[in-house]
């Protein structure tokens, strides 16, 4: 076998220079009873051509999707991700190796995630950046724990405009802990400010809230953030379209104590839904709290910059049950990518690419309210995902854009039960969108 | 080296938009005021040539498993095959979305189904979930599925055993599950001391979290007893999988009593470790257990020949994560079992064992082993007798990586007691006997330095890109962004040769 | 591997010491405890006012790779702490018996000073 060097011959030979006459002698341990009775049932090896030809013929099974425009986004945003990121990330020095416990052999590993940590700080206007957490959901859970930990209280504001699965896994990761959930809900496709005034107590630990929401709604976090440091609360924004951040105002600006941000817009190809990439951002009060790992910066004993692996007895090896998290392996090569993307797409490159992402999107919808056949669900300033009610039939329309090679937008119902969102889609575009294909999606939805 | 931000130059750039940017519409027309940034975030201005150039710069410093032997103990580094990377590059996975109709996906929802089934003949399991990214993550599931299985039996339990061996992630993830951590001791054999166990295992403990072989690299061989021991009191038995790698077509922890597993996949099932993931934490169950998975499942239905997504049900744990699973990782999974077929499986655990018991059986001359007896995939031993030398484990490490090797595993595990002295080595299958007497030969002669030339070692490594570095300095000044290095410029005061190099 | 001890402490089998003047009680970690750790990066502020049992946990210290729970050697009420070693953690390592103390302590029961080492007795616990 290719991928195992040593032949029979020689393990005999080492065998031998062991001091056993066979294999069975290093595992007699292993009662005999509790042994296999007879091989795996599992198909026989296959050949590196046969398992090309069969795992070929699987993906025909899937739709062409390089040819498709996704008109739905809901977390996971296509871009186009430059050939030269997908290039450098083949390096094997980059893909193969471990995690950096040894600085000496991994500083290509360590510096790039400083230099990414450097990018998100700078986005975010947050001073602390843990670069990976596994995905959006599960630093948002991780974000709602800390805040838990800092605050040692137990209750929690939600708002329903976060992303359903990270409410979802919001909820799991909280079972055990049993804090008290308090739903916030929406009013016109923003957070209802009335209802989180009156929500708003000294018992409560942090108030999440995503931005662009779910429904694509920029929230005003200025004014949230008001109402929510009124009280000792801390403020956890979410954000799931990194990409926004290209153009709108940081986190940091307006008052986040803590962000959980979804980074697979950074760099990071769909892959039917993972892996992806998450940071959390922070005040540097409170990193100590922190889950994951960061990287620092410091001098060998020659005097040279170097990046190293930093502020470990947070983390589960030295600290074990009183770690703030159990996370060990992250999504590292994920970071890497996102740090060679920042680094192609530049100052100038995320902010006119941030930009052309919103126009194409507002051009989209103005398009389809021209139509005649679709109505704003709500009124509220988006990013690049909107709500439109449609006069038609949403099963049917959506066929309609398949066949038409579109990945059709996402049927709200499918998360929220509300009657007036019966009927409505949630339209995502990027700039993988150009006008032709804007033009052509209005056109298939106008008729 | 250079910073990227250190090569930045105004007006250079690294990307291409389309012509089209869509000019007529105004930002007012998009974007709320208060919403706008009032400045563009400063990144980097770098042309594409020089990005290119910069991280091919960046990967040289680093030694990856192509490079040669990577030897961590319980960290599986076996051969990553290209063919499967190349796989997971289809365009038909690489960019399908994850709430694309499911017609559209049924490449990705087989593949996610038949590995199902093939995990489960390979571990004895009855369903696995692919959604954990991680080790970590799974046994965070698999604890909240076992408190799910409890609470739902109306028998919340609040202790959760874990041996002093198991990796910090055990005890770390029982806690994160509100689980009260209990220690188990080893024995003096360095498996699980059954008396302490039968003591400790009682109505109000969930069960036991074992890794088998455990930690040091033993397989435990009272499994049979831990497990009786176990169920007796109602308990459930986890399996940590970490070190599958010595079991594959030997023994199936489904077959000895195990409840829940996870397995790591960038582990044992040649998926890359990509500098610290991603990689994914599988969870598989036992019938019992079933109800309670994350949600949702990938189910077939025969009559219409369809794969999709099922939800798992009410009494599910939820969801972890958003979304499905680490589906490329998955995809490579899948590829490596059926390139390896159940032959291959049994010689990747049968070379690996030979391979590490090759190594100890020639390293036990110069480095106490932990234990006096066969180790599993993996050996460990200790650097003790270079203590009066002056020659700490680290300093033995450290000198590896000037023969050109990564070194094993250090202080892991941290059990006593030989938590300061641990050298642990996973040879894995994918090494040759060649590369074996190669390291061997290295870790004999680094035991000649200890002796005649300890200083060698003590500032070891001399030949890597850069030298030993002072961890407190950087807890101390937590330079943890290039802005914070900007605020402290003047008291760094780096010289060029500190740099660039 | 460093064991140094002063005479005329107190100390504990966790490694602390306890100096006694009057109702005053000083606490720090020893030579070993100090050596053990490695470069001592950390340390959490004791807070005012505290009221501590007989091994309850005083404050935990943090180095580069390791994390300790400093225990309080002899129930009292906490009412100074350190804050040269917030400040600077290294303290403990150059001077773990006096300038690297960590709190200060208004003992509750001298009694309990029964159930400690001598110098000498700790000197034999921690020796190689």
């Amino acid at each position: 076998m290719r991928y195992i060097p040593n032949t029979e011959e020689q393990k005999k030979e080492m065998l031998k220079e062991i001091g056993v006459s066979s294999f069975e002698e290093l595992i007699k341990i292993i009662p005999q009873g509790l042994r296999l009775k007879k091989r795996l049932n599992i198909p026989e090896a296959m050949s590196e051509s046969e398992l090309e030809d069969k795992i070929q013929h699987i993906a025909q099974k899937n739709s062409n999707f390089f040819l498709m425009k996704p008109l739905v986004g809901a977390g996971a945003y296509r871009h186009y991700i430059p050939e030269a990121e997908k290039f450098l990330l083949q390096r094997e020095e980059f893909w193969t190796c471990y995690t950096p416990y040894q600085p000496e052999l991994s500083q290509g590993t360590l510096q790039s995630i400083f230099e990414y940590q450097s990018y998100i700080s700078r986005l975010t206007k947050m001073e602390v950046i843990i670069p990976s957490i596994y995905d959006g959901a599960s630093a948002t859970a991780e974000a709602a724990l800390m805040s838990l930990r800092l605050t040692h209280k137990n209750k929690i504001i939600v708002s329903n405009l976060l992303h359903p699965h990270y409410r979802e896994t919001l909820k799991t990761y909280l079972a055990p802990h049993e804090p008290e959930i308090i739903d916030l809900p929406y009013n016109d496709g923003l957070v209802d400010i009335k209802k989180l005034k009156a929500l708003i107590d000294e018992d409560v630990a942090a108030v999440i809230i995503q931005s662009p929401n779910f429904f694509g709604g920029i929230e005003n976090m200025a004014e949230i953030s008001e109402i929510v440091h009124s009280k000792s609360v801390l403020l956890i924004n979410v954000i799931v379209e990194s990409m926004s951040l290209g153009i709108l105002k940081a986190p940091g600006e307006m008052g986040a104590d803590i962000v959980a941000g979804n980074a697979q817009s950074f760099g990071m190809d769909l892959n039917y839904g993972g892996p992806y990439n998450a940071y959390l951002a922070t005040k540097k009060q409170y990193i100590r709290q922190l889950p994951g790992r960061i990287i620092g910066e410091t001098v060998d004993v020659d005097g040279k910059r170097v990046f190293v692996m930093t502020m470990r007895a947070r983390e589960q090896d030295i600290r074990r049950e009183k770690a703030t998290s159990n996370i060990c392996t992250n999504h590292n090569l994920n970071v890497i990518a996102a740090n060679i993307y920042l680094s192609l797409m530049g100052t100038e490159g995320l902010y006119q690419l941030s930009f052309l992402n919103t126009k194409s999107a507002h051009y989209l919808e103005k398009l389809l309210l021209k139509s005649g056949k679709f109505e704003k669900a709500f009124n509220y300033p988006f990013y690049n995902e909107f709500l439109l009610k449609s006069k038609e039939n949403i099963s049917t329309i959506n066929k309609k854009l398949l066949e038409n090679n579109f990945i059709p937008p996402l049927k709200i119902c499918e998360f929220y039960q509300a009657d007036n969102l019966k009927n409505v889609l949630l339209f995502a575009v990027t700039e993988t969108l150009n006008r032709d294909d804007l033009n052509k999606a209005a056109k298939i939805l106008s008729e | 080296m250079k910073l990227i931000f250190e090569k930045s130059i105004k007006g250079r750039d690294g990307y291409s938009l389309p012509q089209d940017l869509f000019n007529e519409i105004k930002i007012e027309e998009c974007l709320p005021e208060y919403a706008i940034s009032k400045d563009k975030k400063l990144l980097s201005e770098i042309s594409e040539v020089d990005v290119v150039r910069h991280f091919t710069k960046l990967s040289k410093l680093n030694y990856g498993l192509d490079d040669g032997f990577y030897p961590l103990g319980s960290c599986t580094m076996k051969y990553n095959p290209k063919i499967n990377e190349k796989l997971a590059s289809l365009s038909n996975f690489v960019y399908a979305h994850p709430l694309a109709p499911e017609e559209t996906v049924q490449g990705c929802l087989e593949i996610v189904y038949n590995l199902n089934k093939l995990l489960c003949e390979i571990t004895g399991m009855d369903e696995y979930t692919m959604a954990p990214a991680a080790g970590a993550h799974g046994e965070l599931t698999g604890n909240l599925i076992m408190r799910k299985y409890f609470v739902d039996r109306g028998d919340l339990r609040h202790k959760m055993l874990i041996p002093d061996s198991a990796h910090g992630t055990n005890p770390a993830s029982a806690a994160m599950c509100g689980f009260q951590v209990v220690e188990v001791k080893s024995n003096e054999k360095g498996t699980v001391d059954l008396k302490i166990l039968a003591e400790l295992m009682d109505e109000d403990t969930v069960g036991l979290m074992l890794t088998n072989p455990n930690t040091v690299g033993l397989f435990d061989e009272g499994i049979e007893e831990i497990e009786k021991i176990v169920h007796d009191k109602g308990g459930l038995l986890y399996y940590d999988g970490a070190n599958l790698n010595a079991s594959l077509g030997i023994i199936k922890p489904g077959d000895a009593g195990f409840d829940v597993v996870h397995l790591n996949l960038h582990k044992t099932f040649s998926t890359p470790h990509g500098g610290g993931g991603p990689g994914a934490g599988v969870i598989g169950v036992k019938k019992d257990l079933i109800p309670y998975l994350p949600t949702p499942n990938v189910a077939f239905d025969p009559e219409r020949k369809k794969y999709y997504l099922l939800d798992a049900g009410e009494k599910s744990i939820g969801m972890v994560r958003a979304f499905w699973s680490n589906f490329s990782v998955l995809l490579k999974t899948y590829a490596w079992i059926l390139s390896m077929g159940p032959d291959g499986l049994f010689n990747a655990s049968e070379t690996s064992i030979i391979n590490a018991n090759y190594v100890l059986a020639k390293l036990k001359k110069y480095y106490k082993p932990a234990y006096d007896r066969y180790c599993g995939h993996e050996c460990t031993v200790t650097g003790r007798e270079y203590k009066k030398y002056g020659v700490k484990t680290l300093d033995i490490a450290k000198r590896i990586m000037d023969y050109g090797m990564h070194p094993p595993t250090i202080y892991f595990p941290h059990f006593e007691p030989y938590a300061e002295e641990t050298i642990m080595v996973e040879p894995t299958e994918s090494e040759s006997k060649e590369m074996l007497d190669k390291f061997v030969d290295i870790m004999i002669k680094i035991s000649d330095e200890a002796k005649t030339n300890p200083e060698l070692l003590t500032t070891a490594p001399h030949n890597t890109p850069i030298r030993r570095t002072n961890d407190a300095l950087a807890v101390k000044r937590a330079i943890l962004t290039y802005d914070d290095e900007l605020k402290l410029k003047d008291e760094l005061n780096y010289q060029e040769k500190d740099i660039n190099f | 591997m460093s064991n140094k001890v002063i005479e005329n402490l107190y100390y504990t089998k966790s490694d602390e010491w306890l100096k006694v003047e009057n109702d005053i009680g000083t606490i720090g970690i020893t030579d070993y405890a100090q050596d053990q750790l490695g470069d001592i990066v950390y340390l959490e502020k004791v807070e005012k006012g505290k009221k501590l049992k007989q091994g309850e946990t005083l404050t935990t210290i943090e180095s580069v790779k390791a994390v300790s729970d400093v225990k309080t050697p002899i129930a009292g009420e906490a009412i100074e702490a350190n804050t040269k070693v917030i400040e600077d953690a290294s303290i403990i390592n150059q001077d773990p018996y006096k300038e690297g103390w960590i709190a200060k302590i208004k003992i509750e029961n001298k009694d309990e000073l029964k159930n400690m080492m001598s110098a000498q007795e700790y000197s034999e616990y921690r020796k190689e």
